[in-house]
């Protein structure tokens, strides 16, 4: 069998510590395709697996001014170009008027981008993952915490990644299918 | 456990406040000597400063509410800075005492014996009265001063016993202080401020005051918490974690800032009533136009864009020049809400807007380190001192 048809080794740590220190090992080892899943979020695990900051931010900023131009344009093409009205005797462009509607239109982009770019980024929503044909796995969602190397990563060797993590603490080690 | 500096000594303890004091007390007696050849510019200039250090003082109080208000953990260690600013108001309930005894005349035009033939004013009169203006001066300060001192002291009490019950009944007291706080504030600064123009009124001037406050008092903890960090002290204790969630409130709240301000001046700018308009008409008038365009970019564009980024937030000499820059608008907001009264063709800076500064400063700073030297630098038995040490930022 080739290797391309295996997911990769999934192990299965016993404390959020040990999970961590687990990770802290595989990032200075330089793995760098790997992935960790525990009940609750783990403070500092970021920085544990070396993950790079999120690029949701950049996406949130160009959505947001996006809505702010886009809002601000509309505005003005509608109330100062396309179909004037005198309204309470004020200019056409009214700026302090679009304030309210800019405003909103950017806040508007800004959480769809938030919202939509996550999901993205996150590659979700997901309807098959093969780290679940781990025998132990459902643990992960009450009491146990799991790790997962990538076959993917240029250090990957299935038996030395094995017994790698085993010897970290890793239990009930498995190789899984893709 | 690790042995940590309690206590301040040195340099911020001895010499600091023995300088700050002697400037402060030089400053206010230049300002007192210049009252006899122009009292009128040493009145608004000393009230642009007392409203500014009350700002500072009132935001402090309400940064001490909040963190029992919630249960806060992260912010135990800051809470002792907080706590001595807050504790000033007493200093500020005597700086007032000159307006009271001096400034009735000059700053409020609804004092003078022809405002009876005005007719908005002759309505105001049941509440815009001499009397009655003392007697709510006197329940404000008395409100501020018993709730500064039930917070400080059991605060410092803990200090000694480490007992959990101080934290549960200033957890109580928190409810409804944080009521009377939000009260006094408003009525407060309708009183000292807006009635400057007794003719307009705005609803929003008592939040446009707390968004001010707010604003100031996140930046001046931060500055002094790094400024005790440069000599030394609660390094380890403050880290890069606690500064970036201060920054994020810092920023938060400017923002609140901005909402404010621009709601106030949106509604009364659709509706359009001359009676309203006044206000923005006086202080838009000349180069006060240029100072409220100034506002606008100075204190809503660039640290909006500016103090975005967590890497700012993070970085503390960025995060340092982002607080003073903060704090240096604040005082151009005041100036500009206050000192149009003064001089309505245009802004006219004298060197009695600094005398007045540095002098109710000097005293402020001189007081405030003498009372910060006298307990430990953070609530040190406090029960949710671990859980602020170890705060992590996800």
């Amino acid at each position: 069998m080739s290797k391309k048809q295996f997911f990769g080794v999934v192990g299965e740590f016993k404390t959020p510590k040990s999970l961590m220190k687990a990770a802290e090992a595989l990032r200075d080892a330089g793995y760098t395709q790997f992935e960790t899943y525990s009940p609750f979020p783990i403070h500092g695990m970021d920085d544990a697996m070396g993950l790079k900051h999120s690029k949701l931010g950049w996406i949130v900023l160009c959505g947001g001014f996006t809505g702010l131009s886009c809002a601000l344009a509309l505005q003005w093409w509608t109330s100062a170009v396309d179909y004037k009205l005198t309204i309470s005797g004020k200019p056409f462009f009214s700026y302090q008027a679009f304030v309210p509607v800019t405003f909103e239109c950017m806040v508007l982009f800004s959480a769809f981008c938030a919202v939509f770019g996550m999901l993205a980024l996150n590659r979700l929503p997901k309807l098959y993952h093969p780290v679940f044909k781990h025998s132990r796995f459902h643990d992960a969602s009450s009491h146990s915490f799991f790790l997962s190397v990538d076959v993917k990563d240029p250090l990957y060797k299935t038996l030395e990644t094995a017994s790698f993590l085993h010897g970290l603490g890793g239990e009930n080690l498995e190789e899984i299918e893709d | 456990m690790v042995e940590r500096t309690e206590k301040l000594t040195g340099f911020l303890a001895d010499k600091l406040p023995k300088i700050l004091l002697l400037i402060g007390t030089i400053a206010l007696a230049f300002c007192a000597v210049s009252f006899g050849a122009n009292p009128r510019q040493v009145l608004f200039s000393y009230m642009t400063a007392f409203i500014f250090f009350l700002a500072l003082t009132l935001g402090s109080l309400f940064f001490i509410l909040i963190h029992f208000l919630t249960r806060a953990g992260w912010s135990v260690i800051l809470r002792r800075i907080a706590e001595t600013l807050m504790k000033n108001i007493g200093l500020m309930a005597i700086l007032f005492l000159p307006i009271a005894f001096f400034g009735m005349h000059e700053l409020y035009h609804w004092t003078h014996a022809e405002a009876i033939n005005d007719v908005i004013l002759q309505k105001k009169a049941g509440y815009l009265n001499i009397r009655f203006f003392f007697i709510r001066a006197a329940v404000f300060f008395g409100i501020w001063f018993w709730l500064a001192r039930v917070f400080y002291k059991n605060s410092v009490a803990q200090d000694a016993t480490g007992d959990f019950a101080h934290t549960l009944k200033l957890q109580k007291y928190a409810t409804f202080g944080v009521f009377l706080f939000a009260l006094t504030l408003t009525f407060s600064v309708i009183d000292w401020v807006m009635s400057m123009t007794p003719h307009w009124y705005s609803t929003m001037f008592g939040v446009y005051y707390f968004a001010i406050s707010t604003v100031l008092s996140l930046s001046v903890i931060t500055i002094l918490a790094m400024i005790l960090r440069r000599s030394g002290f609660l390094k380890n204790e403050i880290t890069v974690e606690h500064y970036h969630d201060m920054g994020k409130l810092v920023y938060g709240f400017n923002i609140f800032w901005t909402y404010i301000a621009f709601s106030q001046y949106f509604l009364i700018w659709y509706a359009n009533i001359p009676e309203e308009t006044i206000w923005f008409r006086e202080h838009f008038m000349g180069s006060w136009n240029t100072v409220a365009v100034f506002l606008v970019l100075g204190h809503f564009v660039v640290p909006f864009l500016g103090f975005m980024s967590r890497h700012v937030k993070r970085n503390l000499t960025a995060h340092f020049v982002v607080v003073c820059w903060m704090v240096f608008m604040t005082i151009v907001d005041l100036y500009w809400v206050i000192m149009p009264n003064f001089s309505p063709e245009g802004i006219q800076i004298s060197l009695l807007d600094f005398a007045a500064f540095v002098g109710i400063g000097g005293l402020y700073f001189g007081f405030y380190f003498l009372r910060l030297r006298k307990h430990a630098l953070f609530p040190k038995r406090d029960p949710r001192l671990e859980e602020s040490l170890h705060f992590h930022n996800v």
